[in-house]
């Protein structure tokens, strides 16, 4: 439907209205990410697993990391950074979109990058596994692919421990 | 789904100037890419902020099943739940989402009759006032609420709307939109339930055509 | 201010004819709201058994739940 309202009335109206809050309805809430703390210093396992599930992800397709940066629109230099350095880390914008590519929740791989803090302690133990399994930069073999998909599905469960 | 654009003006407080935005009556997938894409990462960034420099957040209830995109695919093509956004400078300043069909209005003097409920309203994480100082763009509350207005008098429901303030919200929709206060509401996270009344309707945009 | 509007022209029995009529007394609208207020409730209500939800009616005084609708 159309709205009729002037140019002057709304002028008027951001002036009378100024710097104010307007959120309402639960959907407004601020999320509280993961309802956690977001915390400084991070355990260096879930950056590895992160790094190596960017690399994975992004071979599983056929991707260079310059088309994982196109498709992703993030900045090719932070993914040269996620892929092969573990201690970076990433925005939480690469990591969101990341996500939204990759078809996994976006709260869970903020965790495995690093920048929210959980008490899950099965997905940490998980990431740790995944790691471990997936450590060869050749083309993914068919083990490296099952430890994948197994490591995508445990991201994509609801919640791994009642909290 | 067919959008109907309407030309608005916000103020941008960078330029100093106003800024010719676009109402849109609807919340579309560039919507929901913008609200993924920018509005979470930006409102990640500015509660890491906040957390760092001691602010209490505490009393914020969790929203684990919060899931916008979820909810506004499960409303899709629902005739009883319009969506507004705003859109500025290529990206979504705001969006509301009103239910039109399973409200009834709780002020005495209108108990019982038809209204718009805006079930959710809420602007970018760089417009508020809490995270961003200052907030990039002004006046997208009250084109928000004209719009509201605007949908309730096209459904000859005379401009009465309602919502469910959050708290730091409750300023302006006390004072800059005047509407009835009905205090605390138990059943809804004790958010204070606004409502507005044909009378206050018109004050409300009478305010802006006098100053 | 809506911008596009089709009209379709509606037979309707005299117990029908009433019913809208007393309800559009009621609720202070034209017939014509009274008619798009319902099918905005039909839809939804529609949508959600669709998915299998069940629509209760709940006795104020007794708490008691009655179910609206069988599929």
């Amino acid at each position: 439907m159309k709205v009729e309202v002037t140019k002057e009335w709304c002028l008027a109206m951001a002036n009378l209205e100024g710097d104010a809050e307007i959120g309402a309805g639960t959907y407004a809430f601020d999320p509280v990410f993961n309802g956690e703390s977001l915390h400084e210093e991070s355990a260096e396992e879930p950056t590895i697993a992160f790094s190596r599930f960017v690399r994975l992800m992004r071979r599983d397709r056929g991707l260079t990391l310059e088309q994982l940066a196109e498709d992703a629109d993030v900045e090719i230099g932070e993914l040269i950074e996620i892929e092969d350095d573990m201690r970076h880390r990433p925005e939480p914008r690469t990591v969101y979109q990341l996500a939204r590519l990759f078809d996994v929740p976006g709260p869970k791989l903020m965790q495995i990058a690093g920048l929210t803090a959980s008490n899950d302690n099965r997905l940490a133990e998980e990431a740790v596994k995944f790691a471990a399994r997936a450590e060869s930069v050749a083309a993914l073999t068919a083990e490296e692919r099952a430890a994948l998909q197994a490591f995508v599905m445990v991201l994509s469960k609801e919640d791994l421990e009642p909290s | 789904m067919t959008v109907t654009v309407s030309p608005v003006f916000l103020f941008n407080t960078q330029t100093g100037q106003p800024e010719a935005a676009e109402l849109l009556d609807a919340i579309t997938d560039k919507q929901l890419a913008d609200w993924e894409g920018e509005w979470i990462p930006e409102l990640f960034k500015a509660i890491q902020k906040l957390h760092r420099a001691g602010v209490d957040r505490v009393h914020w209830p969790q929203s684990r099943h919060w899931n916008w995109r979820a909810k506004t695919d499960a409303l899709q093509g629902m005739l009883a739940y319009p969506g507004f956004s705003i859109v500025a400078d290529g990206m979504t300043q705001g969006m509301m989402l009103i239910d039109t069909a399973t409200k009834r209005c709780r002020l005495d003097v209108q108990k019982g009759k038809d209204l718009a409920y805006v079930e959710y309203v809420e602007n970018a994480p760089w417009n508020r006032p809490e995270l961003a100082q200052p907030p990039l763009y002004r006046g997208i509350g009250s084109v928000l609420i004209r719009a509201a207005i605007a949908l309730s008098e096209s459904e000859e429901m005379k401009g009465r709307i309602g919502l469910h303030s959050l708290p730091q919200a409750n300023n302006f929709y006390a004072n800059t939109c005047g509407m009835s206060d009905l205090g605390p509401d138990a059943s809804y996270h004790d958010l204070r339930y606004f409502e507005m009344t044909p009378e206050q309707a018109e004050t409300f945009i009478e305010k802006g055509q006098r100053s | 201010m809506m911008p596009s509007k089709k009209t379709m022209t509606l037979n309707l029995t005299d117990a029908e004819m009433q019913a809208l009529e007393a309800l559009s007394e009621r609720k202070d609208v034209s017939k014509t709201a009274v008619l798009r207020q319902a099918l905005r409730l039909y839809q939804l209500v529609e949508a959600r058994a669709e998915r299998g939800d069940k629509l209760f009616f709940e006795d104020e005084k007794t708490k008691d739940k009655a179910e609206v609708m069988m599929l």
